[in-house]
């Protein structure tokens, strides 16, 4: 009796496993996870991510008279062919490192004579956005690890192993690929995207982490964050300054990208729960208030993709750019007019909104697009550089009036 | 790890690259993608014998010339799998024929880095160029593409043509599989390829470009991946 009872209940919990994987398998499957989150309004939408090409543009279709600049200020190609060109870091003896995300490349340029060559010391790699560079080594982060070349700037032709310094992050090829630098505190920080465009994230994701360059010490810094591919900290205050990408598919104006400050750790920038610091995501806000989180310093305006954050900290500008911030925008897909595709600057004030402007636009013409700015990096003559990783190529912008 | 090329070669490489993804990004059948089914499927024809016609016209001038007729030179060596017009006919070999020339130059860069691998491929592309690559790729792209033979079961047909709806998959590879940019051409490709393909992002161990089909495949059971081939394989070259 007792035998057939467990048997029968065996055949029930069977069936119902059955019947549960049925019901699992007639569950909306994922789309796209660029297409995610898109709504049946939206569906015939014809908007997709923007091709990466794979090769460099042709110094022809460099249109670098076409990037418009303040008075005073003038642009001219810096280097070219550098496919996928990204974040730009320097070395101590004067190379500039430079990354890729699709490419899986890393590259060396090195400026000697006015001339500007290019070597690819690293390939194959898992988008390998993340460089940053210290005592002598350059970091870099892929989707789910960070690795360390030791002496490469001796080494340029024979490049060292990369050595692990930390290989136990999240493997998720959606908003996987990392910004990586070193804080004031020695301390390498990066960010661990969401996922996908809108979901609830795992514990472990949609944050800013830290570690210490030796692997311990890791740690999440901030949360909350949908994927942050670019940050700084202030010159003066030392504070954490962050862009972070909105979500997609809530139409053309909303929400808002953000720009941000966490002064400290353990803060909370409310995704997936509120957009722009007060906009409740229709799904995953309900039940929460946008009061719960820290609401961004600056609206960056809708789907414009804040990539790069930089203080200016060189010399060579006029005195008002001294710690303003250059916001780099790789431009939108998401939308159907597009909106970026621009460096903006950001002017932090004491107290009241900060100022945001334009600095170099022109990548953009009319809804057609020749390059997409990513991240800046200052020369040591105070001169900014501008990577574009669509043309593959370095502008450099100076203050000659 | 690997060496860098001479600046010179590298610019003259992005300078052939670069006119010839605008000129597919031009003639790109993407752009027709609000067309209802049957007349993408038309107009993607139009499309291929434009770009046919386009080179053919070419073909008196230099650059794109040159570009074409060095992408069919160096083709010739990959005839053997490939086939001499991108057709192949081995089961398991992809034709590449009609493939966006975005898509077949990511995928020879992948097998030159190592990122894809192959045991046939992956020796090949070692000591590609950037512009072989690019030659390559324009090549392809400007072949008909003809189709391959599979066997077929009108049921599974049906039940993969429900699946392709469900997982969205016409939203990258476009309305008729035809391909665009990155996203490679389905329709005419070999059904054994497609089935390892879709079993192996399924299974974590295909090289993908940046997720999207490893995630794509991830809700699929095999019986899912068998139909979905099915269908695919039913669409012929120019559905």
């Amino acid at each position: 009796m007792r035998r057939i009872t467990v048997t029968s209940l065996a055949v029930v919990l069977t069936f119902g496993l059955i019947l549960a994987a049925l019901a699992g398998a007639q569950q909306a499957a994922p789309p796209p996870s660029w297409k995610q989150g898109q709504p049946a309004n939206l569906a015939d939408s014809t908007l997709a991510p923007i091709a990466q090409p794979p090769a460099p543009a042709a110094l022809a279709d460099l249109h670098v008279e076409k990037i418009k600049v303040p008075p005073g200020f003038k642009v001219s190609l810096w280097a070219h062919g550098i496919n996928n060109a990204r974040v730009m870091v320097w070395g101590a003896k004067g190379t500039l490192f430079v990354s890729s995300r699709v490419a899986g490349n890393v590259y060396a340029v090195i400026d000697k004579d006015g001339q500007r060559q290019v070597k690819t010391i690293a390939t194959g790699l898992n988008l390998p956005n993340g460089v940053a560079f210290k005592d002598g080594t350059l970091y870099v982060a892929e989707v789910s690890r960070i690795t360390k070349m030791v002496g490469i700037e001796d080494k340029l032709d024979n490049p060292p192993a990369m050595e692990m310094v930390y290989d136990t992050l999240p493997k998720d090829l959606p908003h996987g690929w990392k910004y990586l630098a070193f804080g004031p505190d020695g301390k390498l920080y990066f960010n661990i995207g969401a996922p996908c465009n809108i979901c609830m994230p795992p514990d472990t994701h949609a944050n800013i982490s830290r570690v210490n360059p030796d692997g311990t010490g890791f740690e999440y810094y901030a949360r909350g964050v949908r994927n942050s591919v670019g940050f700084d900290w202030h010159p003066v205050t030392k504070d954490f300054y962050f862009a972070t990408h909105g979500r997609d598919w809530l139409g053309d104006e909303a929400p808002s990208d953000r720009l941000d400050v966490a002064p400290q750790k353990g803060m909370n920038f409310g995704f997936p729960y509120c957009h722009q610091g007060d906009m409740l995501d229709p799904e995953f806000g309900k039940g929460h208030a946008c009061a719960e989180f820290v609401p961004p310093l600056l609206k960056t305006g809708p789907h414009v993709a804040g990539n790069g954050v930089q203080f200016y900290t060189g010399s060579m500008f006029p005195s008002e750019y001294k710690n303003r911030i250059f916001l780099t925008q790789r431009g939108s897909w998401n939308r159907n007019k597009k909106i970026g595709y621009r460096v903006m600057m950001v002017t932090l004030g004491s107290g009241g909104a900060p100022k945001y402007e334009v600095f170099a636009e022109g990548w953009l013409q009319g809804e057609e697009i020749w390059g997409r700015p990513v991240y800046t990096q200052i020369m040591k003559d105070g001169s900014l550089l501008v990577s574009d990783d669509y043309a593959g190529a370095i502008y450099r912008i100076a203050y000659q009036p | 790890m690997r060496g860098q090329s001479p600046r010179t070669e590298r610019q003259e490489v992005g300078d052939r690259n670069r006119k010839d993804a605008g000129k597919h990004l031009r003639q790109c059948p993407g752009r027709l993608m609000r067309a209802p089914h049957a007349v993408a499927a038309v107009s993607s024809r139009v499309f291929l014998l434009i770009a046919v016609v386009g080179v053919l016209t070419a073909g008196t001038g230099a650059a794109t010339a040159a570009d074409l007729q060095a992408g069919r030179r160096k083709a010739e060596p990959c005839a053997a799998c490939h086939g001499a017009d991108g057709n192949a006919s081995i089961a398991g070999t992809p034709s590449l024929a009609g493939q966006p020339i975005y898509f077949t130059h990511w995928q020879l860069i992948k097998f030159r880095d190592g990122r894809r691998k192959d045991q046939q491929m992956s020796p090949v592309a070692k000591d590609l160029s950037d512009a072989d690559m690019a030659d390559l790729a324009a090549f392809y792209q400007a072949q008909v593409p003809r189709g391959r033979t599979a066997t077929l079961e009108p049921a599974r047909i049906a039940a993969g043509a429900k699946l392709a709806d469900f997982h969205h998959c016409s939203s990258c590879h476009r309305p008729g599989f035809t391909g665009q940019q990155q996203a490679a051409r389905l329709a005419g490709q070999d059904y054994d390829y497609l089935l390892k393909l879709l079993r192996g992002f399924k299974a974590k161990t295909a090289s993908d470009l940046d997720g999207t089909m490893t995630i794509a495949a991830q809700p699929l059971s095999d019986e899912d991946i068998v139909n979905l081939v099915q269908y695919i394989s039913s669409l012929g070259a120019t559905p």
